[in-house]
């Protein structure tokens, strides 16, 4: 189980005993505690209203907790804005498609790089994600609206790896691609962790997204309930449990975290 | 190495496409030669200040177009730069004897500094509502200076001194102007297409199509669009200083009007406001349309029934413009072109078992402690 594996000071991204929701509603995480090591690849999943994308808009400052603390590398940055965070190394791709069709892939990838201000480094990273992701450099001159959905993943997950993040939050990043781009998707996101990468990964394709996973988190009503080492939890029967429907059993159940 | 052809959907011509670049040289070569020699080919006096008047129109466009074509904003009141400049270039002749090229330029720098606060005021809001200050704008503008006689001269008007001594005849003064307004036109062009190419115009671009995003990538929207905004203004009220300049003659109700500034929307659309040279083939063809019309059928108002008509043709048919219309035939001809990269079977196969075999060294590698730090 994530928390207590590793002593708190080792973690790169630290949600502790987060409170948020949207305006005056009702709250959508309720205590919440998520930690990230560094190169791990991180799941939440959950049914629909859990709140899984509630934690990366916090956790990538979009969305300001009501209360609770958030720390990157060990520092404090539980106010902080989208734009101090993403200085702090905290890249979040959001769901659905975000590329910019407009524009070419090669001005995509560049505005990723939009905080960074040497143009060596910036150099640098540009092969580097040309390295990881072929597809980017193979089309780096298209505009990114000719590009199929799954291409377009890997020119969001290039742009997303621009600032050399320490961590990548990845909001349902399989969403609409058929099977084969889903499995690219999963590879592109090893590949990430083994270049020395977190990440915070959001899913509905639970399964999947655990084989590829380290550690997993099953939340539920703004919870986390279950987590642990990926593996045990894909032999876990409670996660089956919570996605065949039987959500009142869930609660109930013995947790790991709390 | 798999399936070059695919390339063909190229968002800039910098890279690669050698041919392309040549074609695109050449047709700024014929452009500029066209330009040269406009005013020899010229049959009248007439002919060429119509052409004068394009001229002018392709000015104010490209300006425009560095806050529409950059960050969709629509100002439909530009009219408000282009007339604050013609009044600021002419009052500082009268008032001060300035140089009156150094008046122009000076005046552009005044409107420029006026734009900071209207820019910091008007930016705030998106869509339609910064139209509707825009235009709020140019009609404040027009009471002001239709009532404030004593300084501007009022609804009389305002006599502007020839820049030229009076030996200079009317054709010459034509062709003067002509020239002048070509190497104004040929700045902004190329500040235009520095900013393109550059990082800052890549934000702007960000901005256009989607603003959220671009600001939660890092990009300074507030400060960018402020930027583009008085380097907008800035150009307009040197196109408007330069045609008070030619006219001779300043008076609030064609200055400040809001079919100015709707001429500049409507030739950026037409030709395209994402290409540098949309706005002038824009200018060209709504410029001309209009002399012709005013000149078949004197007073009556049927050139802007044809202009409406225009309009409805591009909005329907070419609703990205003209150039971009013709860019998408060429690419629909050219034989090898597709917009989707077509993969074979073979290459299916190919790559699904190349990166299965990629992704199991990963998952090897990746459960290894060897981290960032």
């Amino acid at each position: 189980m994530a928390s207590e594996q590793q002593p708190s000071g080792n973690h790169l991204l630290e949600l502790v005993d987060i409170e948020a929701g949207y305006g005056r509603a009702a709250l959508v995480l309720r205590g919440l505690t998520v930690r990230v090591p560094p190169a791990r690849v991180v799941c939440l999943v959950g049914p629909n209203g859990a709140g899984k994308s509630t934690v990366l808009k916090v956790a990538s400052g979009m969305l300001t907790p009501r209360s609770g603390r958030i720390l990157v590398g060990g520092q404090e940055a539980t106010r902080y804005t989208p734009r101090r965070m993403l200085s702090a190394g905290l890249s979040h791709v959001l769901q659905g498609h975000s590329v910019f069709k407009e524009l070419s892939v090669a001005e995509n990838v560049r505005l990723g790089a939009y905080t960074v201000t040497s143009k060596a480094d910036i150099a640098e990273r540009v092969d580097f994600v040309k390295n990881l992701f072929p597809v980017v450099a193979e089309r780096w001159n298209s505009l990114a609206g000719a590009l199929s959905g799954g291409q377009q993943k890997q020119v969001e997950f290039a742009r997303s790896l621009m600032v050399s993040p320490r961590v990548v939050l990845l909001d349902e990043p399989s969403m609409g691609l058929d099977p084969r781009a889903t499995e690219t998707v999963f590879e592109q996101i090893a590949r990430m962790r083994s270049a020395g990468t977190a990440v915070l990964l959001v899913e509905q394709n639970a399964r999947r997204a655990l084989e590829t996973a380290d550690l997993g988190c099953v939340l539920d009503l703004g919870r986390v309930h279950i987590s642990g080492p990926a593996t045990e939890l894909l032999a876990d029967p409670r996660l089956g449990e919570l996605y065949l429907g039987n959500r009142r059993a869930a609660p109930h159940a013995p947790t790991v975290t709390d | 190495m798999r399936n070059d052809s695919s390339r063909t959907v190229v968002a800039s011509s910098a890279a690669g496409w050698p041919r392309a670049r040549v074609a695109k040289l050449t047709g700024l070569l014929a452009l500029v030669v066209f330009v040269v020699a406009f005013p020899r080919m010229a049959a009248d006096p007439f002919i060429l200040s119509v052409g004068v008047i394009i001229m002018s129109y392709a000015v104010l466009a490209t300006s425009w177009n560095f806050v529409g074509g950059f960050t969709g904003y629509i100002s439909l009141g530009h009219a408000s730069y282009s007339g604050l400049g013609g009044y600021a270039t002419v009052l500082l002749i009268l008032h001060t004897g300035v140089n009156p090229w150094l008046a122009m330029f000076l005046g552009g720098v005044i409107v420029a500094l006026l734009a900071i606060p209207i820019g910091i005021a008007s930016l705030r809001v998106r869509g339609a509502s910064f139209v509707i200050v825009s235009i709020a704008l140019v009609l404040i503008l027009l009471l002001v200076f239709q009532s404030w006689g004593s300084f501007t001269g009022g609804s009389n008007g305002l006599r502007v001194p020839r820049p030229f001594g009076d030996e200079v005849l009317r054709p010459e003064q034509h062709e003067r102007f002509f020239y002048l307004h070509a190497v104004l036109l040929a700045i902004a062009v190329l500040c235009w297409w520095l900013i393109d190419r550059s990082r800052f115009g890549t934000g702007l671009k960000a901005i256009r199509e989607d603003e959220d995003k671009a600001q939660s990538l890092g990009v300074p929207t507030f400060a960018y669009k402020l930027v583009v905004f008085v380097i907008s203004a800035f150009f307009t009220a040197l196109g408007g200083g330069m045609y008070a300049l030619w006219f001779g003659f300043l008076d609030p109700i064609f200055q400040f009007s809001i079919l100015t500034g709707s001429y500049m929307v409507l030739m950026s659309l037409l030709g395209g406001i994402r290409n540098v040279f949309g706005p002038i083939l824009g200018a060209v063809i709504v410029g001309y349309a209009m002399e012709f019309f005013k000149a078949q059928y004197g007073d009556t108002q049927i050139h802007l029934v044809a202009l409406g008509v225009l309009l409805g043709i591009v909005v329907l048919f070419m609703p990205d413009g003209i150039l971009p219309a013709l860019r998408g035939l060429v690419i629909r001809f050219r034989p090898q072109a597709t917009s989707i990269r077509e993969v074979t079977q073979e290459e299916l196969t190919r790559d699904a078992t190349g990166s299965r075999e990629e992704s199991a060294t990963d998952r090897g590698t990746g459960t290894k402690e060897e981290v960032s730090g």
